[in-house]
């Protein structure tokens, strides 16, 4: 946008805004809040819900502020009674279709269009439906679609196109037959879908959600047969408390681990602990892959959205991608091997609850070669009928369902600790919340044990913020290297295609699915913008600096756990519970 | 298409249509049109489909989109003769339904819905009815195309003569 400055006229008075400015933002202005529930900030508008319309004097219909430029003297009206009166009928028009079920709905409280009706005072349906229902997607182990829900906005086509160059849905149909599908109308699992679920947080109504597993969790703890571990992702602490009402940014780890004890969780661990195990195992894969020789750029393996689109997309890339299993597998894989043996506690007993930022974790849960532990006590002669190293993902949404369905004050409690041992952890891992953060983290390890000297500045400032593609030069071994970190997946793309084309400068890649990183993951609070992803990044970053260690290899927890269990990184039983393997995946 | 291909005087391959419009404005749609008209059956098969999106570089979803856009595209086998009612407005109110229906019956026809697809094939293959929003001739409403010649002012009883033309239907 330039700085130049347009003067128009919105509700009789006189707002300036800069030259290129859409209506919607220019009414902001002027005090004016258009209603919309098409338009996403980032995407080419799609002008499709008609709830924004104005009426511009001059014009002879009226307009779709979404799509309308300012222009130097326009004179805009945005509740003329031409506009309310087009306005409700678009709205009325998309209600016709849509299911009354709203008490029973996933999204009942934090439905757009539910919002948008109440806003409007609805008080009677005027249309009747002319849809018959279509029935519901649940083929995947992340995603529901429902398309009964389904407002037609577009929000999912163009996030799934246009920031993840996956298209795994478009519309397919005409009129009213006009419906949101995968090829074929066949279910998404079958398609190039890679479970980000970007779609279910930018949907307006039920259409889509992730797969709810609350109720499984609530009956795991509430049966006096289980123990039920519960591990959280980083990017939970910094996004908890906005989706509980707090504002967005509240950084709320200990109030968080508070929560989930009064939840009934047995033990509260953190899966940062595993993301600091990451660090030791990939950190010496990349200078094992440097050293020996090896596939480069290595690209990190946390995502897996990520893990799900390269396996789709650019199987031939496989190599490139680092053995190392997600944090959130590596701490199932141990919890129910290393730990169940110190804490003598039946494996088979053990519940893993996982809360994630993410909806892709839920299908990564159940890879079917996620059964480390049960191998591993298979192995020591053990027998029973196999288990997954975690048992639920829960997202951050779920979590804070289940948190208000308790009735648990969020911010009125005391904070707690983790518990011991898989709870400690460094700001090395808390940043893996962020892009740039695995790189960073990694950089701080890698650089001291191949250097064997202090590094100097701990912050890695060019892989930080919101640029697609960062990168950043490092000094190793007396060689100059080049890393890059790319998160939303058509950033992915560029790096991939470089890598394909030979012609890639990087030794050391991160990516992460969603736009941001996991603050932005496909399981946050609905509606993120970029103004909220740099709030979550920033208590990402706060509590980076709050924890006294911020080196993963200095977490003494970890310098344990090699002791006492591991061995080595890289080693024997490291491959066995931490490592894995990936294959194409046709669709 | 490719001039290889003209000058071969042949009917060109579906590899041949892609490689001779992709990456032009527009291509999808004329690959898709190009490819229907190669089928027996006049339809795009799913393989067909995932040709052309893996051909054009388009993704399926994509290529789906389009395909079920437009009614002329077909995405299951079509009869041999083809009947094409138009349900426009004007054609409606001078009594299309009736007309559809009318197709449906001769045909031995069940269960179709207008509002969940707009073509059908008889079971044994005859022939496909389908419907159109406007052939754009409402003056001439209502109308009916049969193997590609549209009829105008059509009547039951003229469009029950039509079908049984076709070698079928007549003595029902």
């Amino acid at each position: 946008m330039s700085d130049k400055m347009v003067i128009l006229t919105i509700d009789g008075k006189e707002v300036s805004v800069p030259e290129g400015s859409g209506l919607l933002d220019a009414a902001k202005g002027a005090g004016a809040d258009i209603p919309t529930l098409c338009y996403l900030e980032g995407l080419v508008p799609s002008a499709s819900c008609g709830l924004c319309v104005v009426e511009i004097e001059g014009g002879k219909s009226l307009s779709r502020a979404c799509v309308t430029k300012a222009i130097p003297g326009m004179k805009v009206r945005t509740t003329s009674p031409r506009v309310m009166a087009a306005r409700r009928t678009a709205l009325e028009l998309l209600l016709a279709n849509h299911p009354s079920d709203c008490l029973s709905c996933t999204r009942n409280g934090s439905c757009e269009l539910q919002t948008m009706a109440e806003r409007m005072g609805i008080r009677e349906r005027r249309f009747p439906r002319t849809k018959k229902p279509m029935g519901m997607d649940v083929s995947t182990e992340g995603i529901v679609r429902d398309n009964d829900k389904c407002i037609l906005c577009g929000r999912c086509v163009s996030v799934c196109a246009e920031v993840q160059g996956v298209s795994a849905i478009q519309f397919a149909g005409r009129g009213i037959r006009t419906r949101v599908a995968a090829f074929m109308d066949r279910g998404l699992a079958s398609s190039s879908c890679v479970q980000c679920g970007q779609c279910s947080v930018v949907c307006p109504t039920g259409a889509i959600t992730e797969k709810d597993e609350t109720r499984a969790v609530w009956r795991a703890l509430q049966s006096p047969a289980k123990t039920v571990l519960v591990q959280t992702a980083p990017a939970i602490r910094a996004s908890l408390g906005e989706a509980l009402g707090m504002a967005p940014g509240s950084l709320v780890t200990g109030k968080m681990v508070a929560a989930l004890r009064k939840l009934g969780f047995n033990r509260v661990f953190d899966t940062q602990f595993t993301a600091d195990l990451t660090i030791m195992e990939e950190g010496s894969e990349l200078i094992s892959r440097l050293t020996k020789g090896g596939t480069l750029p290595m690209i990190t393996s946390c995502s897996p959205g990520w893990v799900n689109f390269i396996e789709g997309f650019y199987p031939t890339l496989l190599p490139h991608l680092s053995s190392c299993k997600s944090p959130q597998q590596m701490f199932g894989a141990l919890a129910k091997s290393f730990y169940a043996e110190r804490a003598t506690i039946d494996p088979g007993s053990l519940s893993v609850v996982s809360i994630m930022p993410c909806t892709a974790k839920k299908r990564e849960t159940q890879r079917p070669e996620m059964r480390s532990a049960w191998e591993w006590w298979k192995g020591k002669g053990h027998q029973g009928s196999s288990y997954y190293d975690v048992d639920f993902a829960l997202t951050t949404r779920e979590l804070a369902r289940m948190i208000r369905e308790a009735g648990i004050d969020l911010a009125s409690l005391p904070e707690e600790e983790f518990d011991d041992p898989l709870g400690r952890s460094t700001g090395a891992a808390t940043i893996f919340g962020a892009t740039g953060g695995v790189m960073e983290a990694a950089l701080r390890t890698v650089y001291e044990i191949v250097e064997g000297k202090t590094l100097a500045e701990l912050e890695f400032k060019p892989l930080r913020g919101l640029h697609g593609i960062k990168e950043a030069t490092v000094v190793l071994g007396g060689k100059e290297i080049r890393v890059a970190a790319a998160h939303s997946l058509s950033n992915a793309r560029v790096l991939l295609d470089e890598i394909a084309a030979g012609s890639s400068p990087y030794t050391f890649i991160e990516i992460m699915s969603c736009p941001g990183g996991c603050v932005g993951g496909g399981g946050q609070p609905y509606l993120p913008t970029d103004a909220k992803r740099k709030l979550r990044t920033g208590a990402i970053y706060t509590e980076d600096r709050r924890i006294p260690i911020r080196k993963s290899h200095e977490n003494p927890a970890i310098t344990a756990i090699y002791k006492e269990f591991l061995g080595e990184p890289l080693g024997h039983l490291s491959h066995e519970l931490l490592h894995t393997e990936y294959k194409e995946r046709t669709f | 298409m490719s001039s290889t291909a003209i000058m071969k005087n042949r009917v060109p391959s579906l590899d041949e249509i892609i490689e001779a419009r992709k990456g032009k404005a527009g291509a999808l749609l004329g690959i898709l049109e190009d490819a229907q008209g190669l089928e027996e059956h006049r339809y795009l098969s799913e393989d067909t489909l995932r040709r052309i999106a893996l051909g054009t570089g388009t993704p399926l979803s994509t290529v789906y989109s389009v395909a079920t856009f437009y009614s002329f595209f077909n995405l299951a086998p079509q009869g041999k003769h083809s009947i094409v009612v138009c349900r426009g407005t004007a054609c409606h109110t001078r009594g299309s339904l009736e007309l559809l229906e009318t197709a449906l019956a001769r045909l031995g026809i069940d269960g179709f819905r207008e509002d969940e697809c707009n073509s059908i094939t008889s079971l044994d293959a005859f022939a496909s009815v389908r419907t159109v929003a406007c052939f754009g001739q409402c003056a001439l409403a209502p109308v009916v195309e049969v193997d590609g010649t549209l009829h105008s002012r059509v009547t039951v009883g003229k469009l029950a003569s039509l079908i049984s033309k076709l070698g079928k239907g007549g003595d029902k």
